[in-house]
């Protein structure tokens, strides 16, 4: 029997060979074609639309590992939202002394616009997608926290659809939770934060990176799919311009980020914004997934703090591991930092994406010294983890089976009465046998993750 | 999602004109080539000309190959089905995925037709994707002013391109009661002087300039 659990198990069972994960994935991938499930890039320039490569391996979570990791998830992105709702509000964190001021207000997430506004239904991270990986001592690390606009739960959601198209057998002979009930959480937690009116899925439009994503969600949750131009802005309520009539907006789920949300209140050349949009956020008129300003609980130098937002908010202690951390802004740190630099790996706390993102280990001597004078420079700008020695997954790579680095984003719902995690996740995996960057902008595909009933 | 903005009533109403175009403009080529195989000539000039668009092709094979296939041409189906599948992809939403799927496969029909040793083959999938495609709008949406936008997009293109390519007058009487069964049940604004123009024409048969009757069918809507 093979190492990679059930599904070989019952791949094997069924007789199931190489050559069948090869023909499904390449069914899988026609399917996935023919429904246009696609990313976009710019490339010199110019827009390009790219399937999204699918691996018919799935990563599979066993029932009682998943049990933790919900429990974890949940409570982490609990903890965030206090965190959140105390930034914008009395800041006891800060008095207390559990974070530096300066990792707040010098934060490029922290709006000060946002100071005093409590979200309808007080919630701020509706939709969290938190990025963990698994190390080869079977602990699962989080690498990241994502509580702006994160994206990828379309493409897990319409994969596991055409799977179970492609290879039923394989579905009957598994007790895999089923995860096709995103569109209806993500409505109940529109539904539950709305303040009166027609939920919005808001996107800058057809030349969006994840533009499939939008109008698929839109489609999914029963939201309108609406751009700029379709929202309009009088006495401080949103209105949503139909062939029947305007129409009252009470929850718009954005996929723009903040700057360019309201040109009047953020970046004043923004064409894809609603102008005044700030002004129905203040008044209480509107929900707006995610809210803005989340950008300061999700910066990696926050990052380091989460562990300890957990105890102080919720008096617990954190489920889940954060990857060992420094701070470069703490002496000690600086120090075994500095010491170490050849084995860390070092994120620019400003970039997204996989960029900005530096393995000591990779680097020659001279690129690791002007990287440690970076450092010494802007001890704010960086942080340093360890590297995570976590396990490879299993893909098929013309024709063959081979390891490759996989991360996982796992989805957080949080409406006004209830914190959902979605039994699923959009599993990444870097096509490249070097390479610890999975973004599909960087070349990575992706695979369906299965959570056990049983 | 039952409510659209203009701006997308817009989008459908076009993607029934570039879905009718595609449609009847491919069926049309299909049957003048069949002719070919019995020895008969397409004499494409004359019907560049009646189609009011440029004629840079040099004989029958590039005509063929270009007004089929190339999808930088502007007035080639391929471009049709392009522009088609454009209007659809921002349209997800409201006419439904599975909706959209069809699209996306009649233009991977007709890619593959271009390089494939028996095109009718795929070209008779593309006609099969857009013919789904329209049965599955009707079935995904429940809106009767979001399907009869599409339709009426649809109706307004075929009328103009009987009209391009003479196609009998009972023909056009038929096609135009279809438009006028559903002309009120859209929220389009309509307008009044054109309709009257088409309804003397073709329902009353009082004699009429051609080119205004097919100016009157193109603006009949304002969008």
């Amino acid at each position: 029997m093979c190492a990679y659990c059930p599904v070989f198990f019952c791949l094997e069972r069924m007789g199931c060979t190489v050559e069948d994960l090869v023909k499904n994935a390449r069914l899988i991938n026609q399917q996935l074609a023919r429904y246009g499930v696609k990313f976009g890039i710019y490339k010199d320039g110019e827009f390009q639309e790219r399937l999204f490569p699918f691996d018919a391996i799935p990563r599979v979570i066993q029932a009682d590992e998943w049990e933790k990791l919900e429990k974890g998830l949940s409570q982490r992105v609990r903890a965030l939202n206090l965190f959140l709702k105390d930034i914008y509000g009395p800041k006891r964190i800060i008095a207390d002394g559990v974070v530096p001021e300066d990792f707040v207000y010098r934060s490029p997430g922290y709006i000060p616009q946002c100071e005093g506004i409590t979200p309808a239904g007080g919630v701020y991270s509706h939709i969290s997608g938190i990025d963990l990986v698994k190390g080869k001592d079977g602990v699962w690390y989080v690498l990241e926290d994502n509580l702006r606009i994160p994206s990828g739960a379309s493409y897990p959601l319409i994969a596991r659809t055409l799977c179970r198209r492609c290879s039923p057998e394989t579905f009957r002979h598994n007790a895999v939770v089923d995860n096709r009930g995103y569109g209806a959480l993500l409505r109940r937690t529109m539904d539950s934060v709305n303040t009166g009116g027609i939920n919005v899925v808001f996107t800058p439009g057809r030349y969006n990176a994840a533009y499939f994503e939008h109008s698929y969600l839109a489609e999914k949750s029963g939201a309108a799919l609406a751009e700029s131009g379709d929202l309009y802005v009088r006495d401080s309520v949103l209105y949503y311009r139909s062939t029947k009539g305007d129409q009252r907006v009470g929850a718009i789920y954005r996929r723009v980020s903040d700057d360019y949300m309201d040109p009047l209140a953020f970046e004043p050349t923004s064409l894809i914004g609603i102008p005044n949009l700030m002004g129905v956020y203040r008044a209480g008129n509107v929900a707006v997934l995610n809210a803005f300003g989340n950008g300061v609980a999700d910066d990696k130098g926050i990052y380091y703090f989460v562990p300890k937002m957990v105890r102080y908010y919720l008096d617990e202690e954190p489920i889940l591991s954060n990857a060992p951390t420094y701070l470069p802004f703490y002496e000690e740190d600086m120090r075994y930092v500095m010491e170490h630099l050849d084995t860390l790996v070092v994120k620019d706390v400003a970039e997204a994406g996989g960029y900005g993102v530096v393995f000591g280990s990779k680097l020659d001597k001279e690129k690791l010294e002007s990287l440690r004078e970076a450092v010494r420079r802007e001890p704010r700008r960086f942080i340093a983890q360890e590297v995570v020695d976590f396990q490879d997954l299993p893909i098929m790579d013309e024709g063959e089976r081979v390891e490759r680095k996989a991360d996982l984003r796992a989805f957080v719902l949080s409406g006004k009465d209830e914190t959902v995690v979605w039994p699923s996740g959009l599993t990444r995996f870097s096509r490249n046998p070097d390479s610890f960057i999975v973004n599909s902008s960087q070349g990575g595909g992706f695979k369906d993750t299965w959570i056990l009933s049983r | 999602m039952d409510t659209v903005t203009l701006s997308k009533q817009n989008r459908l109403y076009w993607l029934g004109r570039y879905s009718e175009r595609a449609f009847t403009t491919l069926q049309y080529m299909l049957g003048e080539f069949d002719q070919v195989l019995d020895g008969a000539k397409v004499d494409y000039p004359a019907f560049c000309q009646k189609m009011g668009i440029p004629c840079p092709y040099t004989d029958t094979e590039d005509f063929w190959q270009h007004y089929l296939f190339d999808a930088a041409d502007a007035n080639s189906i391929r471009a049709s089905i392009d522009n088609m599948l454009g209007n659809g992809m921002v349209l997800r939403e409201t006419i439904t995925t599975p909706s959209l799927s069809y699209l996306q496969m009649a233009e991977d029909a007709i890619i593959m037709a271009e390089t494939s040793a028996s095109p009718h083959v795929e070209l008779q999938w593309v006609l099969d994707d857009i013919m789904a495609f329209r049965g599955c709008f009707d079935d995904a949406v429940d809106e009767e002013d979001v399907r009869n936008t599409l339709k009426a997009g649809g109706f307004v293109e075929r009328l103009s391109l009987m009209l391009r390519l003479d196609w009998r007058m009972e023909r056009l009487q038929r096609e135009l009661l279809k438009l006028l069964n559903r002309l009120y049940k859209t929220n389009l604004p309509t307008n009044g002087e054109a309709l009257e123009v088409i309804q003397r024409a073709v329902l009353a048969g009082a004699e009429t300039d051609p080119q205004l009757l097919l100016r009157s069918v193109e603006s009949l809507f304002l969008l």
